[in-house]
């Protein structure tokens, strides 16, 4: 029979606080295992719980190791303020720009071992193109996202975007903190301009997009087209695929100039002290039953060519050498170095 | 106390009333409640909004809401992450109540009585904390922990977040001290009371109310932290405002809404938690 509690005196409130207090202060100590651990980063939302659920513990007991996901942003200055001969990760998961600003600071290597990671002999050349540090295990395409309850059928081309009728309804981001935005920038180049690097033509092009609304995150764009405040807007695929099923009426668009590639990377970091373990992550992340559960559950393109998805992903992700040569790869190098003129510039213009 | 507040307003109120003519005094209240309803309006919508949000079942915020639905509460206590980041919060929070109360408190004395030198200097440093900006105390800690290699330890955690609440303790300490009536204590000690008894049993019951203050100010500035935690909490080891963040770039759905609900309800739960167990109300109307 359990015994009733009394009234919560003031001396067991103290007691029960100190308790609370050691308990939680101990309990990592306490939790400590001798396995070897290795240190990542990884995103939140779905992707979080598969890993936590399924994909890690697999990799745990595979390899005898403790797998210590950081998931808490902004990843690139924790590694900047830790040391480069013990630095807090042993294997960085980042989308590309980011990548690119690590390895230009010395923070990661520059490329990925294919004699430590075997798969890498399976994946699509964009995954280790000159545009990749590391390697990328997966992509998404960044495209158009729109509505289909409003009349707006027919979209095909990027340049849409541009059309009178979506003004008000326009979706787009805050170019310095969003690598979707950033790669829209570019392609604004390639579509007005000379290419990617014609910044002029992308100004240009950006100043004409008014009105805009513009957001921080992608989760954010998503609410706002599944409300309705936004008709177009740029996305990326997995952002409205991820609501398959949920009869929602949006759709996304691969505009015929091609999609943009956001890809996911992982890079090792020089002064990780469990390299053998870090090659294992990235070639375990390559394998074709990982990259499968995971491109079904997060709507990612794998970019293990082996991977067979089920006919419904198959359909709309990029799962073909034809549809992969749609991607268009940025050059994050070429952006990151005058990232700071950049940002200057969107600000002003989206500030008037 | 409140007998004589409220008949000296009373008064204030009669002699404005001889001065002022009708449609003025008239005018002059319509001003007052306007300007209060305002204040009140400006402070509660945001909390409006989120209990609308928490509460429409759709996955994005819709006004007029369609509907009234727990949905979101489900998800927000049946989630692992959530949960576990909520507890988290709260252990830090009281930890970081207790020290930063011990710490500041003690501070405020030494800094009243102690005829310390340069203690305007010594004040000024402790209630620096609140004046750069949280975001580079937590980067700083961050890169002294990196430098000590302890890692990203709880009590890591909890001294990031005493550093910043440790300026409100102190400030409210120092108020209640600066009206302390000192010859009280010297009396105590003539009638023969020890230093240790007259802290006890006269010091700290007169100075409780600026020291509960600093305490109530430190528990909410901890649980709601998120500049100083971003950089500390270690992988498995969130706080709630962080998982929060974390959550919403990728699934900005009602689930925040819910969360910043029951953040809500514990404050209030705090607050009471504190009148029961060490009689809150009795210094309310300080």
């Amino acid at each position: 029979m359990m015994k009733a509690l009394g009234p919560l005196s003031r001396r067991r409130f103290l007691t029960a606080s100190a308790s609370l207090g050691i308990g939680t202060i101990a309990a990592p100590y306490v939790a400590r295992a001798d396995d070897p651990t290795l240190r990542i980063t990884g995103w939140g939302g779905k992707w979080g719980e598969v890993m936590k659920a399924e994909i890690g513990p697999a990799f745990e007991s595979e390899f005898k190791c403790k797998l210590q996901t950081d998931s808490a942003f902004p990843y690139l200055p924790k590694l900047q303020a830790s040391s480069r001969s013990a630095p807090i990760y042993d294997v960085l998961h980042t989308n590309s720009n980011e990548q690119w600003a690590a390895a230009e600071m010395g923070l990661v290597e520059p490329k990925i071992d294919p004699k430590l990671v075997p798969n890498l002999a399976d994946v699509y050349p964009y995954a280790i193109s000159d545009k990749i540090v590391g390697v990328s295990i997966f992509t998404s395409a960044i495209g158009l996202g729109m509505r289909t309850d409003k009349g707006y059928s027919g979209v095909t081309s990027w340049k849409e975007l541009w059309d009178a009728k979506y003004n008000g309804v326009r979706g787009g981001y805050v170019i310095p903190v969003n690598s979707l935005g950033q790669a829209f920038l570019m392609m604004c180049g390639t579509l007005f301009g000379k290419g990617q690097t014609d910044l002029d033509a992308a100004y240009t092009a950006l100043e004409k997009l008014k009105p805009i609304k513009i957001v921080d995150f992608t989760g954010a764009m998503e609410k706002m087209l599944l409300s309705g405040e936004v008709g177009m807007c740029v996305i990326h695929d997995s952002g409205i695929y991820r609501y398959d099923g949920q009869n929602q009426p949006t759709d996304f668009v691969s505009p015929s100039e091609g999609v943009l590639s956001l890809e996911q990377v992982l890079t090792i970091t020089p002064g990780s002290k469990m390299k053998e373990l870090a090659n294992a992550y990235v070639n375990y992340m390559l394998r074709p039953e990982v990259q499968k559960r995971l491109a079904e559950t997060v709507w990612y393109s794998p970019a293990n060519k082996k991977v067979k998805l089920d006919a419904k992903y198959d359909a709309k992700l990029l799962t073909t050498p034809e549809k992969v040569s749609k991607l268009i790869q940025v050059d994050w190098k070429w952006y990151n170095e005058r990232k700071d003129e950049i940002d200057q510039r969107v600000n002003r213009i989206f500030r008037a | 106390m409140q007998t004589t507040a409220s008949s000296s307003l009373s008064a204030a109120q009669q002699t404005a009333s001889v001065r002022m003519p009708g449609p003025a005094r008239h005018y002059g209240r319509a001003l007052y409640l306007t300007i209060n309803i305002a204040i009140l309006v400006f402070l509660l919508a945001p909390i409006a909004i989120v209990v609308v949000f928490a509460l429409n079942p759709t996955p994005f915020i819709q006004f007029p809401p369609v509907g009234v639905s727990l949905r979101w509460f489900e998800k927000f206590f049946a989630s692992r992450d959530f949960m576990h980041a909520l507890w988290f919060s709260l252990e830090v929070a009281v930890l970081t109540t207790a020290s930063a109360t011990i710490l500041g408190a003690s501070a405020a004395l030494a800094l009243a009585r102690g005829n310390l030198p340069g203690t305007r200097l010594i004040v000024a440093t402790m209630l620096s904390p609140l004046m750069l900006p949280a975001i580079l105390t937590g980067l700083a800690l961050f890169q002294t922990y990196v430098l000590l290699d302890v890692g990203r330890p709880t009590w890591g955690l909890v001294a990031g977040h005493t550093l910043v609440t440790l300026p409100y303790v102190v400030r409210t300490t120092l108020a209640v001290l600066h009206n302390f009536d000192t010859r009280l204590e010297e009396a105590a000690q003539n009638l023969g009371a020890s230093p240790l008894r007259t802290f006890f049993e006269l010091t700290l019951p007169l100075i409780k109310p600026g020291v509960l203050a600093g305490a109530i100010f430190a528990f909410i500035v901890s649980f709601d932290q998120f500049p100083v935690s971003l950089f500390l909490v270690s992988p498995g080891n969130e706080t709630l405002p962080v998982t929060l963040f974390n959550y919403l770039k990728f699934d900005l759905d009602g689930t925040i809404g819910a969360a910043s609900v029951v953040s809500i309800v514990l404050a209030f739960v705090v607050v009471i938690g504190l009148d029961r167990t060490v009689g809150l109300r009795s210094y309310v109307k300080l």
